[in-house]
């Protein structure tokens, strides 16, 4: 997966968009200390989350993470059993769905059978009391803004499963919410449709200038279009950042094996020196690291080493720093890339190269003895 | 190429083709259409003595000329005689009131089966269907206990001291109507249930999203959808009371005129067949109306559901 992810476009121009970095910005939504027991179930366990207007957010994890409870209480479907949630400033923690400033585009769409790709658009236009001229002129506006004009008399069974898409985004947008809630916006898609509906997706919050909360369990979904991505296991957040940083920088080994793949060998710590660490590892090999935060000697971590920043080694030796020997396994092919699973003193090390080369001219091949090495500062630490 | 007569897949395929499509249409032919026909043809009969109790439709007379009679008397009688169009009226009515009053009681209690949780339905249901298991007649039997000048509920309302008199229920239209809506009212509940609960409850999820209150959520989402059911149900409910003839005869008066008493009386007590005969066809033709209606808005809500 790493190799996909590095080759996708993940530098969309985000650069005015880093509210969460203004220590002056208030948030738009903040959830604070938020549980949700269902039962014996703990969906969501004390989480709190502060999301900044204007964002393209991800709620990440695998499911039954918590994510889509977590949205669904944003929404008001659902009710927390503790703590709060302010949108906008305002508390809305026991206000009912009908009355939040937020909309939502459900994982199934949740059309009306009943009613015309036109009518489910109007739908939410009708509770609010405008006038009819102005209700036509809206429900205009959203046909044209997601280009599904000549849909507007079909009913929802009449519509392939991009059209229902688009219809469901046409209707959940129709209020102007300031916020959109999006439960797997793209889930119900084919690969291709998902691709190119990213893109539109993005380029729509852009232009309206609305704050989506989207809710994923597709990691490069929410690699290519969020601001930030929130990764959540067991009812909790894992770390919140950047895509870049999540993938780069991963803060401990959940996240880390959750997005891409990832090299680990464990070790301790042997030396810190300045902004690097030297470390032990059970290798024998010892790997040097740039690390930012000071780690006592003797602290058991792990380095983790993303496949793609492994290189092969021209100048191995016997006492090299960042350096591994060993035999290709298994080789898989993929077209632009190759993934080489190594063997190196009984621990699986992946490791994946750019076919620059035709594949019939290619140096690695099975049972070959090979060394690899990788920078100090493409390596992580790992403590949890 | 062999001709595909030649086939004999095919010829096989052709002969199944033909057993599947005939045997209902047999079937139908024989239990339905003929019996419909035998009556239709009594109805245009004159009563006799003699077994059976009617003349026959077609006779070869001695001198070798075949007669036909058909005597349409019988539906003049059925059209100029004021008894049988207000028992039919009085029938449509009743059926009518009744059907609204289930779907009033019904909906309610198909809707809350249908949203209860999950272990709760099956039991629920059973509740529904239980009366079933005792025989209708005894049912109705039953509520003469009930609904009588010294019965149980004139005894629970004096004892509460809601009345200070007896209520005279028993034998008149109201206890046709308590009868009837009590009987046929799992006719009701089942088919509305089978809709409401394949309803996506995320429908009404979007719908409180997009600022529908409850109420107005029902109105405009929940209702048209369960339009289906609520037609089926109706339908199960009104024709068959249209007929009904135990409940009006046990537990309504002199004034519940209604026609499946009348055909029992004409076709027992008066031992008219022809009449009866001709009543039948005539009810029938009445419910074929609605049937029809109802066909066609089936029809309608596929073509845009």
């Amino acid at each position: 997966m790493s190799e996909r992810n590095s080759s996708m476009p993940i530098a969309l121009d985000r650069r005015n968009l880093d509210t969460w970095q203004d220590p002056k910005a208030t948030p738009y939504v903040r959830i604070e200390r938020v549980s949700k027991r269902f039962g014996e179930h703990h969906a969501v366990e004390d989480l709190s989350l502060d999301i900044f207007k204007g964002e393209f957010f991800s709620l990440l994890g695998s499911s039954g993470c918590g994510k889509s409870t977590l949205l669904r209480m944003l929404a008001g479907l659902e009710y927390p059993t503790t703590g709060r949630i302010y949108i906008d400033g305002v508390d809305v923690t026991d206000v009912p769905p009908y009355s939040r400033p937020v909309n939502m585009m459900f994982q199934s769409y949740a059309l009306f059978p009943h009613m015309t790709v036109a009518q489910n658009i109007e739908f939410g236009l009708k509770q609010e009391r405008l006038g009819r001229g102005e209700r036509a002129e809206r429900v205009d506006e959203m046909l044209e803004l997601l280009r599904i004009a000549e849909l507007r008399r079909r009913k929802p069974e009449q519509l392939s499963g991009g059209q229902r898409q688009r219809v469901a985004l046409a209707r959940s947008l129709a209020k102007h919410p300031k916020l959109l809630l999006l439960d797997e916006p793209l889930g119900a898609l084919d690969k291709r449709l998902r691709e190119n509906t990213q893109f539109e997706l993005v380029n729509l919050q852009e232009r309206l200038g609305i704050t989506f909360i989207t809710v994923t369990h597709d990691q490069e979904e929410a690699m290519t279009m969020s601001t930030r991505i929130a990764v959540m296991d067991a009812g909790q957040i894992m770390q919140v950042d950047t895509p870049t940083a999540i993938y780069e920088y991963p803060s401990c080994r959940f996240v880390a094996e959750f997005i891409g793949s990832i090299n680990q060998f464990e070790g301790k710590v042997v030396e810190s020196d300045g902004d690097q660490l030297l470390i032990e590892t059970r290798l024998g090999r010892p790997m040097r690291v740039r690390n930012f935060h000071p780690l006592a000697l003797g602290t058991p971590v792990t380095v983790a080493v993303r496949p793609e920043k492994m290189r092969l080694c021209l100048d191995y030796r016997e006492d090299g720093v960042n350096q591994l020997r060993g035999v290709v396994e298994d080789i898989a092919y993929l077209g632009d890339v190759s993934i080489y699973r190594l063997r190196v003193e009984g621990q699986r090390v992946e490791m994946t190269l750019t076919n620059t080369q035709p594949r019939t001219e290619q140096v690695l091949t099975w049972d070959q003895e090979v060394a690899i090495e990788w920078s100090p500062t493409s390596a992580v630490v790992l403590t949890e | 190429m062999p001709a595909p007569q030649d086939n004999p897949p095919v010829r096989r395929q052709r002969l199944s083709r033909v057993v599947n499509i005939g045997l209902p249409y047999l079937w139908l032919g024989v239990f339905f259409l003929l019996p419909l026909l035998i009556v239709l043809q009594i109805s245009v009969a004159e009563p006799r003595l003699g077994q059976p109790p009617y003349t026959p439709l077609w006779e070869w007379l001695e001198s070798g000329v075949l007669q036909i009679q058909v005597n349409l008397q019988n539906f003049m009688l059925v059209w100029e005689d004021s008894i049988y169009l207000i028992a039919f009226l009085n029938s449509l009515w009743v059926a009518l009131v009744c059907t609204l009053l289930c779907l009033l009681i019904g909906y309610p209690m198909a809707y809350a089966i249908a949203t209860a949780p999950q272990r709760w339905r099956i039991p629920l249901l059973m509740l529904v269907i239980l009366p079933f298991w005792t025989s209708f007649l005894i049912r109705v039997y039953a509520w003469i206990g009930i609904l009588k000048t010294n019965g149980l509920l004139n005894h629970l309302l004096l004892a509460l001291g809601v009345i200070d008199t007896p209520l005279n229920i028993l034998h008149t239209q109201t206890a046709v109507y308590v009868g009837v809506v009590y009987s046929y009212l799992p006719f009701m509940i089942l088919p509305l249930y089978a809709n409401l609960s394949r309803l996506d409850p995320t429908l009404l999820e979007a719908a409180a999203d997009l600022g529908c209150r409850p109420l107005r959520a029902f109105v405009r989402v929940t209702l048209p959808l369960s339009l289906a059911g609520i037609v089926a149900g109706s339908m199960l409910v009104f024709i068959p009371v249209v007929g009904e003839f135990v409940i009006p005869d046990l537990l309504g008066g002199p004034e519940t005129l209604m026609v499946g008493k009348l055909l029992w009386t004409e076709f027992f007590g008066n031992k008219d067949w022809p009449l009866a005969a001709a009543l039948a066809i005539v009810l029938l033709g009445l419910l074929v109306v609605p049937f029809v209606l109802m066909q066609r808005l089936e029809r309608r809500m596929e073509e845009t559901s």
